[in-house]
């Protein structure tokens, strides 16, 4: 049978209290009301009498209608000579990596008129299909981001390349200690040209490497290097705390992994354990999802370990169901499970490491023979950078990729120890935290202007190509390294011959070679771990050892044994600190480690989790917050409630959000917010924009989006601890609006939007047609008719949706083509690719969280989170009553428990964009028919018709119509924010696709545009349209094939076989308007009484 | 245009090897048996933007006789056409005394991509060409402007407009007419003070103007009423005159004349708006393809000199010395564009041209009888009598209509396309399909607009 559910969005819509009542009446806030708009004493201020505004009338009507007919004159200039790979007004595509310390990826970027305007992952040649998250594939914004340094500086002065290169090599001359900071090199060339530079200064120079967010624990865990996992092998998965899905690692890789075996139809179906405190993505998506504090963590693994190999081990409080089930499911996969942890305690990676060789994982699901070249940095090294800076030895400082003015941990620390040293220089690409500070700024190229060669993990080599000339004077800080070693060769020259046979074997010296390489982006070759590392870094006395000679290939080496003792593991995590209030450090999937504070794109894209956009809070249980006092209703009002977390004696002062699922007394703070807090000039979307679209200030400082975390990050055993147990939490005075995305979509209490069944039922009616399972039955009405001749007209009386039809048929099924889209709602993991791909690719203008609060995102799509609790309470009670914990609480304390269903949900995520009904009701309601029906089943919307009367968006029952209520692109409010308002970054728009103006209704166009660039092209070639051809920006993004685009009308197409499947369904069916996209029924790997 | 006498087009009679008539024979050597047109359309991607098939020098040699000139050498030719430098070293006579001839003023020709069977066709188009050329004698270029026409309409566009002449005269009337009549009221005042009769009143001109039409009212009803109509009318007209733009010529940077390269050297339109046929964009040709013939033409009948001069100031190049030159900061030519369609309209050529087969002048009218781009009128693309398939239109060219209007009346090659002969097999298997399909092929044909070529998502997103 089906599971009956019931599905909130927010915690008053569950409560259902008055605010939400009025909320589900109202679909936009009713912000003042006539009176007291009259009653405005500043609005006599703006008097205009009669006259005055007839005069103007008159005036702006005359100037219209004069300046209506002057014929502009457009000028066009073709190229003088034109580059032979480019034609005018069709894309190139390229290949190339994005690394920035924290994501990797492999792209394809796409240029126009050698512009940069869009990135997807390389299928083809990509690690794990090239799957990308919206962080990579948005980040194309800040190639053109205006604020960016146009060439290099000393002390805000601007100054030569020639000049700086003189200054420096004297101050490197006569310095004794030189010490490079970095994040982690994986460039061989990059590092090749490190070790050149401290060859040439040898003995005084130290190369430090650290990351933003530290994995440092993990990599000792494993001899120094992180391994690489295979979730797409493993049975099940259980993760502690570790958001593989969203931030941890490689997220976009492990995603496409993950989804491999999600998907119901498969052999198997994985089974995943999540043990966390906040409400992460990859929690969302577990089956079996357990809150716990963070100070457990070690407890659990210690719990699984002790399980799996027969020991005995105290109970975790409130874990111990979910550890015995969890433990049973890694026995019985053995060999194809994998534990995975996100703490960054040395002891717990220890046991989770040496769980996995109980489970003889090792080898399967984790490769600790190709290890990652990622992560490798040490936070104990940085720590004794950050003392010898202070000590005042450090002569000269050169930071490369990192930030530390902002993400070290001891960042006033850092910035003291950076006033002693006497020469500093810094590659960034703005004037950050870091290099506002240092004397000197040699701003390197963005990474879509330079070559380069990165190797991710052994025997894969990635490289990366300029999709466009620079557009500063800026240089690759690999040919500064090389000009301070006297060495003039280009970085493009030093890199072919890093592959000529030096750290690679010499397979790219052929041009023939090379080439594929680089159309590629990627060879196979086999870059030594050994070769990546500084070779003074690694002496441990900080005497100078000689540079290792550049050329010969080291051979690889596989990374020692585990090193921690188990014994000694087991017992310091028995003794884990615990406190009354506990708080984890996470990155948010938009934010990440805060390199893209300044992509509007991103900021507006809302967390998957809060769906909060351009803020940063602190999550909470929302019981803890009622038992507070504190504001749990976050409605687009002034109202969240302000919060001081204190922590290891360092305060934060956030907005507190409530977060179904938060574990309680734990609290939740993202990293990666309060960029530019000194002020710097990092971009224009970084700070806080007001109504009127100027800076908020605080004196003469900018406000900063949200607060910084890293500050309240502590060194723990010599590892970034991103979790604590001294943690204090008081109300702070004063409210503050954030700014969501989901209140103003509610479901109105239609569950038929989402449908969803366990295995067990799944797998029951594998056979069943579509619309034939118990889980998805097709939609029928009571009508007024004896349809089922037993003489009586009753309520079994009923008929299909599609014969109770108000409107004419468009003839397309069958005929010609039929776009359309499946979704599967199993491999959905709603990491919001799609939605910043769909930015980029339809010109969907940014609007500010003001206008957010409106409710006025223009997002095309969006990814609705539906929160689930149980409706059968009874069947719910008893299965409470058997376990431990109901049993104990008697059955009014079980029922009393599900009144909280909030305290551990389940959660779907669900893409929602204009569905392409082929009844739709917008159509018919539109008085100057601007939107209408293709014959291919599109409904089109063309806004030079449409005089924005907005009737479609209130007749639209998906509400995924937008109004275009300015004009972002000239509006002054949204010059802070709207990429369009920028001379450069307006360079990012797709030409093929309209930039809307003031006054009308926009929506998904299921990329028209590249509908009919794909049929003209077949037309073209005389072929038919094949399969796959097509690909809308969301479909193509996607990294886990959740969403599938393609002709419905081809039968042999993935699409239509997806579309016939028992487990798809149209949402909200019951309408009987048709879309065209369908919806397939999320299978969870849960038994039926877990449900 | 420089016409060169055919005088120096020496006949050498060169002995030819054994081997190499024996060798060709086989195949019935590269000037017999090509097919002349598969040659024309290879021609005139490949050749025509130098070669002529007469014996016109345009920036190489006229290509007529040529199988005369290089008879027996059949094996050279290939090679002469593949790789030219290659052929040359070969030391043949008659090759260098081409080389002589034409490498110092139009430098070397590139090596063509054509095989050996496409130069055979080549060839048989070059033959059947310049003999259908012969006994018309020049028709096709009667059918182009003279230069004399050509030289006549660029002192036109250089003439200024009367309008202004016009206004000035109106003025000067209108100053008169009020002098005139105060002189006429100074005067019967002078009257009327010598008769001793009061004087006129002393009206305004607004209130004797009044006066006047009280009296003639019938008379100003009349006029006032046609008055109203006209302007009316003319406000109308003027009002959907907004945004439509036939007939606009504005002017060039460059004095270019589509009536010299296109019709008159019959250089084909794509040569230069080459990415007609795979982009949306016809595109403007970047300088580097304008001296794929003017690094050898330098010089032009009207004004070309000058003209041609600018296109060198642009790219750095040195007609004296007929050599780049380097370092030159190269100077981008700013046309003013002739075309324009709304940002809000998406027109692709690609799918005129190259999948649609639509005529270049269907849209852009005789563009060879203009000189710089100019936007034609409906009557302009009408008069095109001769254009095999043209669709002749109403409405005025570049507005919403005039599309409309072609895609109503425009028939789909359904046959022509795998594309199209899917689509046909799914409307077959469906009933819905089966009866769309007939109302589609009632008249027996489907339209564009039939295929859907009316809905608005195809041109507007």
């Amino acid at each position: 049978m089906g599971i009956t559910k019931k599905y909130w969005s927010s915690l008053d819509e569950l409560q259902n209290t008055a605010a939400a009542q009025e909320a589900l009446t109202s679909e936009f806030k009713r912000d003042q009301s006539v009176q007291d708009f009259l009653n405005d004493e500043n609005l006599n201020e703006s008097n205009t009498g009669r006259r005055d505004f007839l005069k103007f009338m008159g005036f702006g009507l005359a100037a219209a209608t004069l300046a209506a007919c002057e014929t502009p004159v457009v000028k066009s200039i073709p190229y003088v000579v034109k580059p032979e790979e480019i034609t005018p007004g069709v894309a190139n595509y390229y290949a190339s990596t994005y690394y920035d310390g924290n994501d990797y990826g492999n792209l394809l970027v796409k240029t126009r008129e050698g512009r940069p305007i869009h990135i997807k992952g390389n299928k083809v040649h990509g690690i794990a299909g090239g799957g990308l998250n919206s962080r990579i594939n948005a980040s194309v914004l800040g190639l053109y981001d205006g604020a960016r340094l146009k060439g290099p500086k000393k002390g805000g002065a601007d100054i030569d390349w020639n000049s700086l290169d003189s200054e420096l090599k004297a101050a490197l001359a006569a310095a004794n200690n030189i010490r490079i900071v970095s994040n982690t090199v994986i460039s061989p060339s990059t590092q090749r040209a490190i070790n050149e530079f401290s060859a040439k200064y040898a003995g005084k120079v130290k190369h430090t490497q650290y990351d933003t967010v530290s994995y440092s624990a993990l990599a000792k865990a494993y001899g120094g290097s992180v391994p690489t996992y295979d979730f797409s092998k493993a049975k099940t998965i259980v993760s502690i705390a570790a958001d593989f899905l969203g931030t941890w690692l490689m997220p976009a890789a492990f995603t496409s992994q993950y989804a491999q075996t999600r998907k119901p139809e498969g052999e198997w179906m994985s089974k995943h354990y999540q043990f966390e405190s906040n409400m992460s993505l990859t929690g969302s998506n577990s089956d079996v999802r357990t809150a716990i504090k963070p100070s457990q963590q070690g407890a659990i693994a210690a719990a699984l370990y002790a399980a799996v190999t027969g020991g005995s081990a105290s109970g975790v409080e409130g874990a111990d169901a979910a550890i015995a089930s969890a433990a049973a499911a890694l026995k019985a996969n053995a060999g194809a499970s994998l534990v995975v942890a996100g703490s960054n305690d040395p002891n717990v990676q220890a046991i989770v490491a040496a769980l996995n060789t109980a489970l003889n994982n090792d080898g399967t699901t984790i490769d600790k023979k190709s290890p990652l070249n990622l992560f490798r940095g040490s936070d104990e090294g940085m720590a004794a950078l950050v003392d010898e800076m202070n000590s005042g030895s450090v002569d000269v400082l050169i930071v490369y990729g990192v930030n530390p003015s902002y993400s070290w941990m001891n960042a006033d620390k850092f910035n003291s120890g950076l006033q002693k040293v006497k020469t500093s220089i810094c590659f960034n690409l703005f004037a950050d935290e870091t290099s506002s500070r240092c004397t000197y700024m040699a701003p390197d190229h963005h990474y879509l202007e330079s070559w380069n060669d990165y190797s991710p993990m052994k025997g894969r080599t990635d490289l990366a190509q300029p999709t466009i000339n620079p557009l500063y004077n800026s240089r690759y800080a690999q040919e500064s390294f090389l000009r301070w070693s006297d060495n003039a060769d280009s970085y493009y020259d030093y890199m072919r011959a890093t592959h000529n046979g030096g750290y690679t074997a010499a397979m790219l010296k052929s041009d023939n070679n090379w080439n594929t390489a680089v159309h590629n982006g990627t060879f196979a070759a086999a870059v030594a771990v050994a070769a990546m590392v500084t070779p003074v870094a690694t002496d441990a006395t900080g005497a100078a050892a000689p540079a290792a000679p550049a050329a010969a290939p080291v051979a690889a080496e596989a990374p020692a044994a585990p090193s921690m003792n188990i014994g000694e593991a087991m017992a310091a995590v028995s003794s884990a600190k615990s406190g009354e209030w506990e708080v984890t450090f996470y990155q948010k999937v938009t934010m990440g480690a805060g390199n893209h504070a300044n992509n509007a794109m991103l900021q507006e894209t809302p967390d998957p989790i809060t769906k909060v956009t351009w803020d940063n809070y602190v999550t909470m249980a929302p019981a803890d917050m009622t038992e507070m006092g504190l504001e749990t209703y976050i409605g687009q009002c002034d109202c969240a409630s302000l919060v001081t977390v204190t922590v290891n004696g360092k305060s934060i002062t956030l907005p507190a959000m409530p977060v179904p699922g938060q574990k309680r007394k734990t609290l939740g703070i993202a990293l990666g917010y309060g960029r530019g807090a000194g002020n710097e000039e990092i971009g224009k979307a970084a700070y806080q924009t007001g109504r009127a679209g100027v800076h908020l200030t605080e004196g003469d400082k900018r406000q900063t989006i949200g607060g910084n975390a890293y500050p309240l990050v502590a060194m723990n055993g010599g590892h970034a601890s991103y979790t604590s147990s001294d943690v204090t939490v008081a109300a702070a005075a004063g409210t503050y609006s954030i700014a969501t995305t989901q209140m103003h979509a509610t479901v109105m209490g239609r569950d038929s939007v989402i449908k969803e069944t366990v295995i067990a039922t799944y797998l029951a009616e594998k056979g069943a047609k579509r619309g034939e399972a118990s889980y998805n039955l097709a939609v029928t009405l009571p009508v007024h008719a004896d349809v089922n001749k037993d003489g009586t007209i009753d309520v079994n009386d009923r008929q299909s949706v599609r014969d109770a039809d108000l409107w004419r048929d468009h003839p397309v099924e069958g005929v010609g083509h039929r776009w359309g889209m499946t979704i599967d709602l199993s491999s959905c993991l709603g990491c919001g690719a799609c939605i910043t791909a769909c930015h980029t690719e339809n010109n969907v203008p940014v609007v500010g969280k003001d206008e957010v609060l409106r409710h006025r995102d223009m997002h095309w799509m969006r990814i609705d989170r539906y929160f689930s609790s149980e409706h059968q309470t009874i069947q719910i009670a008893d299965t409470l009553a058997n376990t431990k914990e109901a049993t104990e609480k008697g059955t009014i304390g079980a029922y009393r428990e599900m009144e909280n269903p909030e305290e551990n949900p389940r959660t779907v995520h669900m893409p929602m964009m204009c569905q392409h009904c082929n009844h739709a009701p917008c159509e018919t309601v539109c008085p100057v028919a601007a939107t209408v029906h293709s014959n291919e089943g599109l409904n089109n919307m063309a806004y030079n018709r449409c005089i924005g009367t907005r009737y479609c968006a209130n007749n639209c029952p998906y509400k995924v119509r937008r109004f275009n209520w300015f004009n972002y692109v000239t509006n002054d409010k949204f010059a802070m924010v709207n990429p369009a308002q920028d001379d450069t970054l307006r360079m990012v728009l797709n030409p093929d696709v309209t930039v809307r103006t003031r006054g009308v209704m926009e929506k998904c166009s299921m990329c028209q545009q590249r509908i009919q660039a794909g049929k003209t092209e077949a037309k073209r070639n005389g072929t038919t349209v094949l399969d796959g051809m097509i690909q809308t920006a969301c479909a193509e993004a996607c990294p886990t094939q959740a969403i599938v685009f393609g002709d419905l009308n081809d039968a042999t197409s993935k699409n239509a076989e997806r579309a016939n499947s028992v487990r798809s369904y149209h949402a909200l069916e019951e309408v009987g308007i048709q879309p065209n996209i369908y919806y397939m029924t999320k299978v969870r790997n849960i038994e039926a009484t877990e449900a | 245009m420089k016409r060169l006498s055919r005088s120096f087009i020496s006949k050498i009679l060169v002995p030819f090897s054994a081997a190499m008539f024996l060798t060709f024979n086989a195949f019935g050597g590269v000037f017999e048996g090509g097919d002349a047109a598969k040659g024309e359309s290879l021609f005139k991607a490949n050749c025509a933007s130098c070669h002529k098939t007469s014996e016109e020098v345009l920036a190489a040699p006229g290509l007529k006789d040529v199988d005369v000139r290089w008879k027996g050498k059949d094996a050279l030719i290939v090679k002469w056409i593949q790789n030219p430098q290659a052929a040359a070293a070969s030391g043949d006579p008659y090759i260098k005394g081409l080389r002589d001839k034409y490498v110092p003023t139009f430098g070397w020709m590139a090596g063509q991509a054509v095989s050996e069977a496409d130069i055979k066709d080549i060839l048989a188009y070059v033959k059947t060409a310049a003999d259908a050329a012969a006994p018309a004698g020049g028709a096709a270029v009667n059918k182009c402007m003279t230069l004399e026409e050509i030289k006549a309409e660029k002192e036109k566009n250089e003439e200024s407009d009367g309008t202004v002449w016009f206004i000035i005269i109106g003025s000067i009337l209108a100053i008169i007419a009020v002098a005139a009549a105060n002189i006429s009221k100074s005067l019967k005042n002078a009257i009327n003070e010598r008769e001793g009769l009061p004087p006129v009143a002393e009206l305004s001109y607004w209130q004797s103007s009044k006066a006047w039409m009280w009296a003639n009212r019938k008379f100003v009803s009349v006029i006032g009423l046609f008055l109203f109509c006209y302007f009316s009318v003319v406000g109308y007209k003027s009002l959907m005159d907004i945004g439509v733009y036939d007939g606009y010529t504005p002017d060039q940077p460059v004095w270019f004349s589509h009536a010299i390269h296109n019709c008159q050297n019959e250089i084909d339109c794509n040569y230069c708006h080459s990415s007609a046929v795979k982009s949306k964009h016809a595109g403007i040709p970047s300088v580097n393809v304008c001296m794929n013939c003017h690094k050898g033409i330098k010089k032009g009948a009207i004004t070309g000199t000058s003209e041609i001069q600018k296109i060198y100031d642009a790219i750095g190049f040195d007609p004296t010395t007929g050599s780049y030159i380097q370092g030159y900061e190269q100077k981008p030519i700013v046309w003013n564009k002739v075309n324009n369609l709304p940002d809000h309209v998406y027109f692709n050529h690609s799918t005129h041209v190259s999948v649609g087969k639509i005529d270049c002048k269907n849209c852009h009218g005789p563009q060879n009888m203009y000189t710089v781009g100019h936007v034609p009128t409906a009557d302009e693309i009408n008069s095109q009598e001769d254009l095999v398939g043209l669709v002749k239109l109403e409405k005025r060219p570049f507005t919403m209509g005039w599309c409309l209007e072609c895609h109503n009346k425009k028939e789909v090659d359904l046959a022509g396309s795998a594309y199209y002969q899917q689509m046909h097999e799914r409307y077959k298997a469906s009933e819905v399909g089966q009866r769309t399909l007939r109302e589609i092929m009632e008249d027996g044909s489907a339209t564009v607009r039939e295929l859907g070529g009316w809905e608005c998502g195809k041109c507007h997103y």
